[in-house]
């Protein structure tokens, strides 16, 4: 029997994997990483019930081995090939039929020079906050503990002047997830998100960002950051705009956190297959081809194509994996 | 004949050349008498002055040689002299001939233009020792070989240096055919003179581009001579409003194309009718839009090739500033008494709110100064007021002038001696448009070579890698700075220059002057900027301009650095 290969080990190519399992075929997961768990793997709780990322990863891996998965790591995809994918230097891998689920980059917040990442020592983004949340130090660079914090949103997302047109769907909420979690590490502390929309699109969303308002006492004000700059004592000045009061204001904080959105994975050029104008790889269609490219034998699952939560790329690993499972009955 | 010089063929002629110069006279002496007075004084003082003198000398190499387009192409020039120089030649050879076989008489004009015509029973061989048959013979086989050319660059552009050219109006069409009548007809009726239909062509082809001339690009035959002689005794146009003298600029326009080619916008960004030939074009017919006044970069690059040296870019300012309605009355008020400068100093620096979006140029001029000892006046550290180009580069001419007294005022306050920028956006207008005598205004790349040459600062050299420089439009073909940033540069790294470069450089495509310009379209543009940066092989981009940084930073996985970083990484 020949091999289905799934581009990445992330929670869609780990979902792939093990519902190719279970349509009877072999899966073989290529991974360029030396791990399983893709960026699930810095997560520390996940919206929006904050269930422990570990949970979810430690869940799916033990499946993986119960089902005797083959992964490779190490190993990076560089493009199709016929009947299979090409491997580093010039090796093929053979497969009847490949899923893509190489995920997305995060952006590079230093792009935006104008909100000081790696120029200023307390500017921070929501990735080095998952991480300092993992390690359970939340604190400023000389190891105290922030009086004012803030949010920016929408840093690399919904921007053309950073080439990111989209919206990242998943930083509004995770803004106010980390935003109760500084609450409860800081009661004290003065905690604010600057954004220019708030979109709470899934279950249990909506309530999350009234409770962070009502009980955790986040303040939310509508404008974008236009630039942070250091004072004279250390800490950070921001200037911004209340669009709700028309009034430009200034404010000084301890802490600056940018939410940063998803780029398009710079691996998706490999595939030679239509992108859209922000880089993400372009589904046959939006409805029942979401999961299908414009060959027949490949397949697409999890934020390849767009920003998509966690729990719908899981989702679109089973899909693709049936869609495979059609493709090779309908070939018999 | 001899002694009427008249034919009933020559009314066509008698016609053209009476409708074309009843018209220019009117238009010139219109132009002339609506200059302000400003600009007659310069006209009067000027007219008895070594100006004139070039202003002839120019004329001669401009147009008549038409130097400056050989040097966009050899074809190009050729076809330009030969219908110039050529036809100069076959009129003045032509009077000369005319005395030789007449004496010093009067003739007509008819009489010079058709002496072929009129003096068939003549014999037509040498006098004064010059066989004048063969001479205009070869002048006229000249001409006809521009001609060739002209023909043959409609259909074959590219092959003459030029990759595109201009739509032509319906007034240029027919100018054009009968111009490429008069010669061959001419040729014909002078081998055949008894024939006296090919002289009615003849007369007819050149009464027909007489009536046409002054309505179409052909204008420019005559109008550049006057645009020399004007532009030579110190009359130009303004940012700030559009003047009388601006037609003479506007109808010296040949829309030869040249402009075209060099475009970014119609290069990276597909786009096709706003360059400045388009630009001219429809202001001159009273037909412009804000569409094209708008759609520029104003990144200079048409303004260097044009061959009629015209102000593209202020022309072009002066009609945003006739198109724009904002009005500007107490707008800016607020801006009045703000001083949030800081630190004392006989050196001013000013970041301007480019480079205070650019924190790391910030730091990095601040470590500058603190090694160079240097004790700074922070203008606008905290926040200032805008130095205005911005608002100017708008059309904003009036709010401009806001900005620029109340920054003016601040520098004067604090007694610098010394105004340093790193925005090349803001050293424009300081130099250009402030009046700030007895404070010397520096770009930090030339204030950096000071530094160096004072012993002030000391750099490390560094290793192998190369980079590449990006001459800022406002830099370059603004300022004239093309050496300080590369003689800095030098010190430090190997310096490799990219195909298009000083007054030639790209336009990052994210400029100010942009009022139009889509998103997708700077993207475009800063990619291709980006791909002739790769293909020198550099690690590294350097640039002198905090917004082309931002922009090209968009175009590249190449990392794109203001040249002030690039100091402060090699500070001993």
């Amino acid at each position: 029997m020949k091999k289905i290969i799934v581009v990445g080990g992330g929670p869609a190519g780990m979902q792939a994997a093990l519902s190719l399992v279970a349509e009877g075929l072999k899966p073989v997961i290529v991974e360029r990483s030396g791990a399983l768990g893709g960026k699930l793997r810095d997560w520390h709780n996940l919206f929006p019930s904050m269930t422990p990322a570990h949970e979810v990863l430690e869940g799916m891996t033990k499946q993986m081995e119960n089902a005797g998965v083959e992964v490779m790591l190490h190993t990076e995809v560089e493009g199709l090939t016929d009947g299979g994918v090409l491997l580093m230097e010039g090796k093929k891998l053979e497969g009847e039929a490949v899923i893509v689920a190489s995920g997305f980059d995060i952006f590079d917040a230093r792009l935006k020079e104008e909100y000081g990442y790696h120029i200023y020592d307390n500017v921070f983004t929501t990735v080095d906050v998952e991480r300092m949340l993992n390690k359970g130090e939340v604190a400023l660079h000389d190891g105290s503990a922030p009086h004012g914090i803030a949010f920016v949103h929408c840093v690399g997302s919904r921007d053309e002047k950073v080439n990111q047109k989209h919206c990242s769907k998943v930083c509004c909420i995770t803004g106010v997830k980390q935003a109760m979690e500084m609450r409860q590490l800081f009661p004290d502390a003065e905690i604010y998100n600057f954004y220019m929309d708030i979109r709470m699109f899934g279950p249990g969303y909506e309530e999350l960002y009234q409770s962070a308002q009502q009980d955790f006492g986040v303040n939310f004000i509508r404008g974008r950051v236009s630039e942070a700059s250091p004072t004279i004592d250390g800490r950070l000045q921001i200037k911004a705009e209340d669009t709700l009061v028309g009034r430009p204001l200034k404010m000084t904080v301890d802490m600056l956190v940018l939410i940063v959105g998803m780029k398009a994975s710079s691996s998706n050029e490999k595939y030679a297959l239509p992108l859209s104008s922000s880089g993400f790889l372009t589904p046959r269609d939006l409805f029942s081809g979401a999961v299908s490219s414009d060959l027949p034998n490949v397949f697409y699952a999890g934020t390849a194509t767009a920003p998509k939560t966690i729990g719908e790329s899981i989702c679109e690993g089973s899909m693709a994996a049936e869609k495979v499972s059609e493709y090779l009955k309908s070939r018999k | 004949m001899v002694q009427t010089f008249y034919s009933g063929f020559v009314i066509p002629f008698i016609v053209g050349t009476s409708v074309l110069f009843a018209v220019i006279i009117y238009k010139y002496v219109r132009w002339m008498v609506r200059l302000p007075r400003r600009d007659k004084l310069k006209v009067w003082h000027g007219l008895f002055s070594v100006a004139t003198l070039k202003g002839i000398w120019e004329c001669f190499t401009e147009c008549l040689l038409h130097r400056r387009i050989w040097r966009v192409n050899p074809l190009l020039g050729y076809m330009h002299t030969a219908f110039a120089l050529g036809w100069f030649l076959l009129i003045v050879v032509g009077w000369v001939e005319t005395i030789a076989y007449l004496g010093l008489r009067f003739v007509p004009l008819q009489g010079h233009i058709f002496f072929d015509y009129f003096t068939q029973d003549m014999d037509h061989g040498p006098r004064w020792g010059i066989n004048f048959e063969v001479v205009m013979d070869v002048l006229l086989l000249y001409v006809l070989s521009g001609l060739v050319l002209a023909v043959f660059k409609r259909f074959r552009s590219r092959a003459m240096g030029m990759k595109r050219t201009t739509k032509l109006t319906l007034g240029d069409r027919v100018a054009m055919t009968s111009l490429w009548f008069v010669f061959p007809m001419r040729l014909l009726a002078e081998s055949f003179p008894s024939q006296l239909p090919l002289w009615w062509g003849y007369s007819i082809a050149l009464g027909v581009f007489f009536v046409a001339m002054p309505f179409s690009r052909y204008m420019h035959i005559f109008t550049e001579v006057p645009l020399i002689f004007l532009r030579r005794w110190g009359i130009t146009s303004e940012a700030g409003r559009e003047k009388s003298f601006d037609h003479f600029q506007l109808e010296a326009c040949s829309r030869c194309g040249i402009c075209i080619d060099p475009c970014q916008l119609q290069r990276d960004a597909g786009m096709r009718n706003v360059q400045s030939a388009y630009f001219i074009r429809d202001r001159r017919y009273n037909r412009l839009t804000r569409y094209v006044a708008d759609n520029c970069l104003l990144c200079g690059r048409c303004q260097v090739k044009c061959p009629v040296g015209l102000e593209l870019d202020t022309l072009r300012l002066g009609s945003r500033h006739s198109l724009s309605g904002t009005p500007s009355n107490g707008r800016f008020n607020y801006a009045c008494d703000v001083d949030r400068s800081r630190g004392e100093g006989r050196v001013g620096y000013f970041a301007g709110c480019m480079t205070l979006l650019s924190p790391k140029i910030l730091r990095s001029m601040e470590r500058i100064f603190t090694a160079a000892g240097e004790q700074v006046w922070w203008a606008d550290r905290d926040g200032g007021v805008c130095c205005g180009r911005p608002l100017k580069l708008s059309g904003d001419i009036e709010a401009a002038r806001d900005m620029m007294r109340i920054n003016a005022e601040l520098f004067r306050n604090h007694g610098i001696t010394t105004l340093v920028t790193s925005c090349p956006i803001c050293l424009r207008v300081f130099r250009e448009d402030y009046n700030l005598d007895g404070i010397e205004v520096l770009h930090h790349s030339e204030y950096f070579v000071r530094l160096l040459s004072d012993g002030r600062l000391t750099l490390k050299p560094g290793g192998t890698e190369k980079m590449t420089y990006h001459d800022p439009c406002e830099l370059g073909r603004g300022c004239g700075i093309y050496d300080a940033p590369r003689e800095v540069l030098q010190t430090v790294g190997t310096l490799v220059e990219p195909a298009e470069t000083r007054d030639e450089a790209l336009c990052c495509g994210s400029s100010l002057a942009n009022m139009a310009v889509e998103n997708s379209s700077q993207v475009a543009i800063a990619q291709a900027v980006g791909r002739a940066f790769e293909a020198t092989g550099a690690g590294e981009i350097v640039t002198a301009c905090p917004l082309c940084k931002k922009a090209i930073a968009r175009g590249t996985s190449l990392p794109v650095m203001d040249l002030a970083e690039v100091i402060e990484q090699h500070l001993a």
